[in-house]
């Protein structure tokens, strides 16, 4: 461990970090958004999601690389590619739960918004939603988490981000790097996980003295 | 109105269809005069409150927050919907320190209570309850019930009430519809009738083969003859007591006039003449009945449960008027059939 490279490189190990950052957090925002209206239509028209859950796994067994292969013709050796590839990863974890997270819904809670004269959009808006929030928001800490990680991945086709740091220590047979990027990768997942901890607090207050 | 049947008879289906929650296959159901399909199901609901077994109360509101969901709907302020909450919350016999809470961290009674207030936010002039009182336990329920009979005699609604219980759907309704399996009516009749006159062996089998007894609910003791010949105050002697002739004597507060206890006049024989009843060992009473407001299975219990086999009717002050014997009950309890009096104590 040679703790002087970790000061004389602040600036690329920052810029790799942010970079990271980006790479993990926008596949699963992005992965949040199409999951909302599948897990939606999955949960009102049971038929939809058997079909759907098959090809999300499907697809969720394709290696990270293979996917990267594939993308790389339509959009190059770009972030997008990386995006592309861990927004569908993401997909595959986040999916499940929002189609869970409705489900757990009571019935009797859906059935007495109904009989109030709640319309499927305000009652989807203003019950359904807000009761899956905490299994949606469990889904979405393992879809930031992993794509954080598997971001690292992207650095084999060039798309900069902690991956760096591994395959350059590799290279030069210098620890140290693989060590900072290990911590970051590490640390970075767990800052957006406690994040969402919190956003999951901020908007269930109803579940804060159980 | 109470629909009751066994499982599956159809009964949750027919109170359903009412806020178009299940659209009838065939019929028309007129609300008002109109038929409730030409309307849009939402507003239509907004019109009707709706109360659930399980609650159904919104986990993720606060209880003041369920109870103002249709007001809100409805286009009210939150403010002005939220004074209404809180005046629910007392109508319904709720502290209104719970407003804020969450349904989860109320008990199971306290949660049925917001559901009914929460029905009745917007004063719908329609009522629909599923198995309300089904949840709780027997204590609660009955509470819930007297509450459920009270609140109905100050708002006057139109309720329609599903249960399994007889007993419940015989308490709480004007009216009751037992189904039969599989959706057919049995019988339509008020509660009384029900229990006088069943209209089959379906339906009598039903109401329980105590319905003679239950049906003493509905008459009124104002017509029972009291006898006054045992009661003394506890002022008077033991002696007067024994001239009475009478195996017990009922002792009363000779200021009060409220009963203290049965003394056994062969026990009283055993004691100096000059003795006051004040002094003698009295047996608890058991329980009293009102003369008037209560019941002739009221009188009937007291008269099962006193020592002396003689039911105390007090009037509303708690004075002793008299007392009845199992054979002034029975008197009471045939003028009674005679005259089918179909007027009962009921609120």
């Amino acid at each position: 461990m040679m703790w002087s490279w970790i000061p004389g490189n602040w600036s690329l190990i920052w810029q790799l970090t942010w970079e990271n950052l980006k790479l993990g957090v926008l596949p699963a925002l992005y992965g949040l958004v199409i999951s909302l209206p599948l897990g939606i239509i999955a949960a009102r028209w049971r038929w939809f999601y058997p079909p759907t859950l098959t090809v999300v796994n499907i697809v969720y067994a394709i290696p990270s690389i293979a996917l990267f292969v594939a993308l790389i013709p339509k959009f190059g050796l770009t972030d997008t590619t990386v995006i592309i590839a861990l927004t569908v990863f993401s997909l595959c974890v986040i999916l499940p739960n929002v189609v869970e997270g409705m489900r757990g819904v009571p019935a009797a809670v859906t059935q007495a918004a109904t009989a109030m004269g709640y319309g499927p959009l305000r009652r989807l808006a203003l019950v359904e939603l807000p009761l899956a929030i905490p299994v949606i928001i469990a889904g979405l800490r393992v879809g930031v988490v992993s794509s954080i990680s598997l971001a690292s991945v992207g650095q084999l086709i060039g798309v900069s981000s902690l991956g760096y740091l591994f395959i350059d220590g590799l290279q030069r047979s210098f620890p140290t790097e693989i060590y900072v990027g290990l911590v970051l990768v590490i640390v970075l997942a767990i800052i957006c996980d406690l994040i969402l901890v919190a956003v999951r607090r901020a908007l269930t207050p109803w579940l804060a003295r159980s | 109105m109470v629909l009751v049947g066994p499982s599956g008879c159809g009964k949750t289906t027919s109170l359903r269809m009412i806020n178009r929650l299940v659209e009838p296959t065939e019929g028309t159901i007129l609300l008002g005069g109109a038929d409730i399909r030409a309307r849009n199901p939402a507003q239509l609901r907004r019109g009707i409150g709706y109360v659930i077994q399980q609650t159904g109360l919104f986990p993720h509101r606060t209880v003041e927050d369920n109870i103002a969901t249709v007001p809100v709907l409805t286009g009210w302020s939150r403010k002005k919907a939220r004074d209404r909450a809180r005046e629910l919350l007392t109508l319904v016999g709720l502290d209104q320190d719970l407003a804020r809470r969450y349904p989860h961290q109320l008990s199971g009674g306290q949660q049925q209570r917001v559901g009914v207030a929460r029905a009745l936010a917007a004063d719908p002039p329609v009522l629909l309850m599923d198995e309300p009182f089904s949840a709780v336990d027997p204590v609660v329920r009955a509470s819930l019930q007297d509450q459920l009979l009270s609140l109905q005699a100050e708002l006057r609604k139109t309720i329609v009430l599903v249960t399994h219980d007889i007993e419940e759907a015989i308490k709480v309704g004007d009216l009751v519809a037992l189904f039969r399996p599989h959706g057919t009516l049995a019988q339509l009749a008020p509660p009384e009738e029900l229990l006088a006159a069943p209209a089959d062996d379906y339906v009598a089998g039903f109401v329980g083969f105590d319905r003679g007894i239950r049906r003493l609910s509905f008459v009124r003791t104002a017509g029972l003859v009291l006898g006054t010949g045992p009661v003394l105050p506890a002022d008077a002697t033991v002696a007067k007591a024994l001239a009475a002739g009478e195996p017990w004597i009922l002792i009363t507060d000779p200021q009060a006039g409220t009963p203290r206890g049965w003394a056994d006049a062969a026990r009283l024989g055993a004691l100096p003449g000059d003795t006051t009843l004040g002094q003698a060992a009295a047996e608890p009473l058991g329980h009293t009945f009102t003369v008037g407001t209560d019941s002739l299975r009221a009188a009937l219990d007291a008269a099962v449960l006193s020592p002396a086999g003689q039911a105390v009717g007090v009037d509303g002050d708690g004075r002793v008027l008299g007392v009845a014997t199992f054979d002034q009950l029975r008197v009471a309890i045939q003028a009674a059939d005679a005259a089918d009096d179909r007027e009962g104590p009921r609120s």
